[in-house]
């Protein structure tokens, strides 16, 4: 063993061509994965508990339910077209029901909403 | 179908969705080929080009999976049927599971030596004084009785795990044995980062050769790369996502968590290897023998290498046994749910043929490397094609999208994601083969491989045409609908 400093020194000392290279790998990787990881069991831990408090939540982001709306609208005859209008429904009720939505939407938004 | 029995288990926990996906994707290829394979094509550069393609191709790939098993709540089957309707074009779900239990029959074989070199790290083999790794590798892959038992062990092992259920037995073992790995891959890493000589792993490793952008082979590298280690197309996305809860999300921890998570061991197995390779003077251009003949001839001059050895093989066995429990159930919990079996029978009898059909691969390596060969260059692309068939021209992204991909998610997924199901991702598949067809004009993998893309889709479409009558699903999603 010839101890830590100089292998720290080895470290420091590559070129900037392989650090670019290794921050690319740590950030494009692990801070991203980190990131989505707790990302998405922060809002799994949210959404248990609003399903706890209010027994249910909206399953659909503004923007997704637009483009569920949309797509009903554009595709009447489409087999699949009376589940989707159903999927729309619940998120609607659900929305006019629930104290608090999972997703970024306003009073002013959920009141504007229609059934299908 | 007997629709009767499919009562569906969920994950206990996203925790538990998640580590299943990662699990399943982690698997000895990430340990042994991530790192070479970087180290040989420009480093940075190829970083670059990995994380272009992971992002174009793998994570709207996984995203579109992970959301129709969520739709479907069934196996690749099922959810495949639910996209074409009953019938032989349902056969796009046969094609996957045939490729499924094709890629376990070499792979158990090959959990089955990291099996031994596990339990060879217990008995300090790999420290004992004139241990001499080729001899030692030479030795064992020249005893078919002791390969044919360890691929023994590892199928009943996988057949245990199984048969105790999705919870008890799968996310039981995954969220302990993904954590897992993530430490020992860290700890190796920590050590080999102080040993004298180990920046000069990481200069080779990362250093940037932007010219290597410039060549064909580094882009064809980085999509296999990105492609075949997320497992793309094997079905496991359609298994693990029929399993997820109503409220669960897709694309970000289906598609987004999982092709990066994935990575990232394998840019952690990079900080781990390369720099032990480089401090003991070893070849870094060890290719598939890396670890198994490099490797192992590190932990003898390194302080307390019984302990070193130990960490590293209980890691990497972790990491090929459950990429191994997660593939079968992709196809056990597609054949209970087609068959009369109970899920108990299912398991012994799937992991019963993939035993019986893997032993000319654990009796003779060089049957594995054909095999292995054939099947990911034609098998996977094949599967992957058959995947990406029914739900971009049958079910159609849009609908998929609109209905499943964006309900409860945590990411907002565009129209984007609709080209890249539909067009680029077939496109890319059929690109492949052909390519493998052309580097390896008139072979026998060749041969092989093309008969593999002739009779898989053939059997698929007689067998559905056959047992799957129309009257036999009533909630099937009839093909068109607009992109």
């Amino acid at each position: 063993m010839t101890g830590i400093t100089p292998v720290v020194g080895q470290i420091l000392g590559l070129s900037i061509e392989a650090w670019i290279g290794m921050i690319i790998a740590i950030i494009a990787f692990w801070v991203l994965a980190t990131w989505a990881l707790f990302k998405t069991l922060r809002q799994d831990e949210r959404k248990l508990e609003l399903v706890d408090r209010q027994g249910k939540i909206e399953t659909y982001s503004p923007q997704a339910l637009q483009d569920l709306r949309d797509w009903i609208e554009a595709n009447p005859d489409d087999p699949l077209v009376e589940e989707a209008r159903a999927e729309y429904n619940k998120c609607v009720e659900s929305l006019n029901e629930v104290d608090e939505p999972f997703y970024d939407w306003s009073q002013e938004k959920i009141d504007n909403l229609e059934k299908l | 179908m007997s629709d009767a029995k499919v009562s569906r288990a969920e994950w206990g926990t996203r925790f538990g969705f998640l580590m299943a996906m990662i699990g399943a994707m982690v698997g000895s290829g990430n340990i042994w080929r991530f790192p070479f394979v970087l180290g040989e094509n420009g480093g940075g550069a190829f970083l670059l080009a990995f994380l272009i393609l992971l992002f174009l191709i793998a994570v709207p790939g996984l995203m579109a999976e992970t959301a129709l098993g969520r739709y479907s709540e069934k196996g690749v089957i099922g959810a495949l049927r639910d996209c074409t309707g009953p019938g032989g074009m349902a056969g796009l779900g046969v094609i996957v599971i045939l490729v499924n239990i094709a890629l376990m029959t070499y792979y158990s074989p090959v959990v089955g030596w990291i099996l031994y070199y596990m339990l060879q790290s217990f008995t300090l083999e790999f420290t004992a004084a004139g241990f001499e790794a080729e001899a030692f590798w030479t030795a064992f892959t020249n005893s078919p009785g002791i390969m044919v038992l360890m691929h023994t062990i590892v199928m009943a092992l996988v057949a245990g795990v199984l048969v105790l259920g999705i919870r008890d037995g799968v996310e039981r073992l995954v969220v302990y044995a993904v954590p897992g790995l993530v430490i020992a891959l860290a700890a190796i890493a920590i050590r080999a980062l102080t040993l004298p000589g180990a920046a000069e792993g990481l200069a080779f490793t990362f250093t940037v050769q932007w010219e290597y952008l410039l060549i064909s082979d580094t882009w064809i590298a980085a999509l296999g790369q990105a492609l075949f280690s997320t497992g793309l197309g094997w079905g496991i996305a359609i298994t693990v996502g029929s399993y997820l809860r109503e409220y669960d999300d897709a694309p970000l921890g289906g598609g987004f968590f999982t092709a990066i998570g994935e990575a990232s061991i394998g840019v952690l197995a990079a900080f781990a290897i390369f720099p032990l390779v480089f401090a003991y003077g070893l070849d870094p251009d060890a290719g598939a023998g890396l670890t198994f003949i490099t490797l192992v001839q590190v932990f003898e001059p390194m302080p307390i290498g019984d302990l070193w050895a130990i960490i590293f093989f209980v890691g990497f066995f972790l990491a090929a046994f459950t990429s191994a429990v997660v593939i079968t159930e992709v196809t056990v919990t597609t054949v209970f749910e087609e068959s009369p079996l109970s899920r108990n029978q299912t398991v012994l009898a799937v992991t019963g043929v993939i035993w019986l059909l893997g032993l000319p691969s654990a009796y003779s390596v060089s049957f594995l490397d054909f095999a292995d060969f054939t099947f990911a260059n034609w098998g996977l692309p094949l599967a992957t094609l058959a995947v990406m068939i029914g739900i971009g021209w049958y079910f159609t992204p849009e609908r998929l999208r609109v209905l499943s991909v964006n309900k409860t998610s945590g990411l907002y997924v565009g129209t984007w994601f609709n080209p890249i199901v539909k067009y680029l991702i077939p496109v890319v598949m059929v690109g492949i083969m052909a390519f493998f067809a052309y580097e390896n004009f008139g072979t026998n993998e060749m041969i092989a491989g093309v008969a593999v893309l002739i009779t898989f889709p053939i059997a698929g479409y007689l067998i559905m045409n056959y047992f799957d009558k129309p009257e036999a699903t009533t909630d099937t999603a009839a093909p068109g609908g607009d992109d």
